[in-house]
C-alpha cells in the first residue's frame, strides 16, 4: 500500500515537473489596441514549432506564449512573428514558472 | 412609352454602394476603409446587408430601393500589403417612377443579380506603434470589373443604365486612408477618388469622397482589472462627404445627375477576437444634387466580419 502511494506521489510530482518545464515567454507588443487585431498575432505565433498556447492580453499589450519542453522561442523569431502580424515587439522575456507575468523592458 | 430611353438619373447606385460600404475588413468603420493591419497569411471575410432608399421631388417622383449583400474577402500577403475582393449581390434594385404621360400612373422596374467585382490592394506606407495605440497611413488602389449584368430588360424594354446590376465599364479608384487607434477610441479618415469608365455611351460621374469616423469603446467601460482579450462594444459615428460629377450620356452630360451629399452614420459594433457584428444607419445631413438628381433618404448597413 505504502509502495503504491509512493509511486502515485512520484508520478504526480513528475507530471507537475513536466508542466513546470514548459517554456513560457512574455512578449510586449506595441500597436495592439483591439480584440480583432489580436488574432493575427495568435495566428503567427501559433505557426512556430513547439508553441502550445498563446494568450493575448490586450489591456496590458502583452502576449504570453507557451512552448513544449525542449523548445525555445528566440527573440529574433518572436520579433519576426509579431512583425508578420503587423505589430512591433516592445519587450521579450522568458517567464518564471507557469504564471509568466513578467514584462521586463 | 418606353421609359428605358429616358435619362433616368438614378445616380450612384453601384459606385456608391461599393465605395460607401463593405470595403475593408478589419475592425474598422462600417462605411469605408481602415489602415489597420491584416496579418501575413490571415484571411478576413465580411458580409454586409445594405438597405438603401432614395427618392426625388421632381416631376418623375422617383423612388429607388436597393437590397444587397456585399461580400468581401481580404488576405494579408505580407504585414504591409493586403489584397481585397468585393462583390455585391442585389436581391432587388427597384425603381418606382411616375408616368404622367403614359397609360399607367406609375411603373416599377427592377433587377437582381451579382454586381461588379472590385479588386484592390492596400499598402501600409507608414506606421508608428505605441503601447496600446497605433497610427497608420495606407494608400489604396483598385479596379472594378464589369462582371455584373449591364443589359437586363423587362416588359418596358432595357432597364436604365444606372438601374443595371453592373455598369459595363472598368472603373479605377485610389486614395489614402489613415487610422489612429487606442484602447479607448479609434479615428479613421479617408480621401478617395473614383474614375468611372465609359461603356456603350454611358459613364457614371467620377466621384471624390472624404470620410471620417470615430469609434468609442463603451464596454468594458474601463480596462482596469480586465485581462485577456475581452469583447469590445464600440459606439460609432461616421461621416461621408461625397461629390459626384454628372453622368455622361453620349456626347453630353446628364444635367440631373451627381452633386454633393454629406451623410452621418451612427452605429454600434461588437468586436471579439474572431468576430465583429455591426450595424449603422447613414442619414443625409446635407444634399446639393445637380438639378433633379435623386437623393438618399437612408442607408442601413448590418453585417459581420470573421477572421481565419
Amino acid at each position: 500500500m505504502v509502495k503504491k502511494l509512493t509511486l502515485l506521489l512520484s508520478a504526480l510530482i513528475f507530471s507537475m515537473a513536466v508542466l513546470a518545464a514548459d517554456n513560457r515567454y512574455v512578449l510586449g507588443v506595441d500597436g495592439l489596441a483591439c480584440p480583432f487585431c489580436a488574432y493575427g498575432i495568435e495566428k503567427r505565433l501559433n505557426r512556430i514549432d513547439g508553441v502550445t498556447d498563446v494568450q493575448v492580453d490586450v489591456g496590458e499589450s502583452v502576449v504570453r506564449v507557451a512552448l513544449q519542453e525542449g523548445k525555445t522561442l528566440t527573440e529574433e523569431r518572436a520579433r519576426q512573428a509579431v512583425d508578420e502580424a503587423g505589430f512591433t515587439l516592445r519587450s521579450y522575456s522568458q517567464a518564471e514558472g507557469e504564471t509568466g507575468d513578467g514584462d521586463e523592458q | 412609352m418606353n421609359s428605358s430611353r429616358r435619362p433616368v438619373k438614378v445616380s450612384v447606385l453601384v459606385g456608391s454602394l461599393l465605395l460607401t460600404g463593405g470595403t475593408m475588413t478589419q475592425a474598422a468603420p462600417n462605411t469605408f476603409n481602415t489602415a489597420l493591419p491584416v496579418a501575413q497569411g490571415q484571411t478576413i471575410w465580411r458580409e454586409q446587408l445594405v438597405l438603401r432608399e432614395r427618392s426625388d421631388d421632381g416631376p418623375m417622383d422617383r423612388d429607388v430601393s436597393v437590397q444587397a449583400l456585399v461580400s468581401v474577402l481580404g488576405y494579408g500577403v505580407t504585414s504591409n500589403i493586403a489584397v481585397f475582393g468585393m462583390v455585391p449581390y442585389f436581391f432587388n434594385k427597384e425603381l418606382d417612377v411616375a408616368m404622367p404621360m403614359g397609360p399607367m400612373d406609375r411603373i416599377e422596374r427592377d433587377t437582381s443579380g451579382f454586381g461588379d467585382l472590385s479588386l484592390f490592394g492596400r499598402y501600409t506606407l507608414y506606421k508608428k506603434d505605441f503601447t496600446g495605440s497605433t497610427f497608420r497611413v495606407a494608400p489604396v488602389f483598385g479596379l472594378t470589373a464589369p462582371t455584373g449584368d449591364d443589359n437586363d430588360s423587362d416588359r418596358f424594354g432595357e432597364l436604365p443604365r444606372s438601374l443595371q446590376a453592373g455598369d459595363g465599364a472598368w472603373d479605377g479608384f485610389g486614395g489614402v486612408v489613415t487610422t489612429y487607434q487606442t484602447l479607448q477610441y479609434q479615428l479613421d479618415g479617408q480621401l478617395l477618388y473614383r474614375e468611372n469608365g465609359r461603356h456603350d455611351g454611358f459613364a457614371r460621374g467620377d466621384e471624390t469622397r472624404f470620410d471620417a469616423s470615430l469609434q468609442y469603446r463603451i464596454w468594458p467601460r474601463s480596462m482596469q482589472g480586465v485581462s485577456g482579450t475581452p469583447g469590445f462594444v464600440y459606439a460609432l459615428l461616421e461621416s461621408n462627404l461625397v461629390h459626384r460629377e454628372r453622368d455622361q450620356l453620349g456626347s453630353g452630360t446628364d444635367a440631373n445627375s451627381g452633386g454633393t451629399q454629406w451623410l452621418l452614420a451612427p452605429g454600434l459594433q461588437y468586436v471579439t477576437r474572431r468576430w465583429i457584428v455591426e450595424g449603422t444607419v447613414q442619414l443625409p445631413v446635407a444634399e446639393d444634387p445637380h438639378g433633379d438628381a435623386i437623393e438618399d433618404e437612408y442607408i442601413v448597413r448590418v453585417g459581420f466580419r470573421r477572421n481565419f
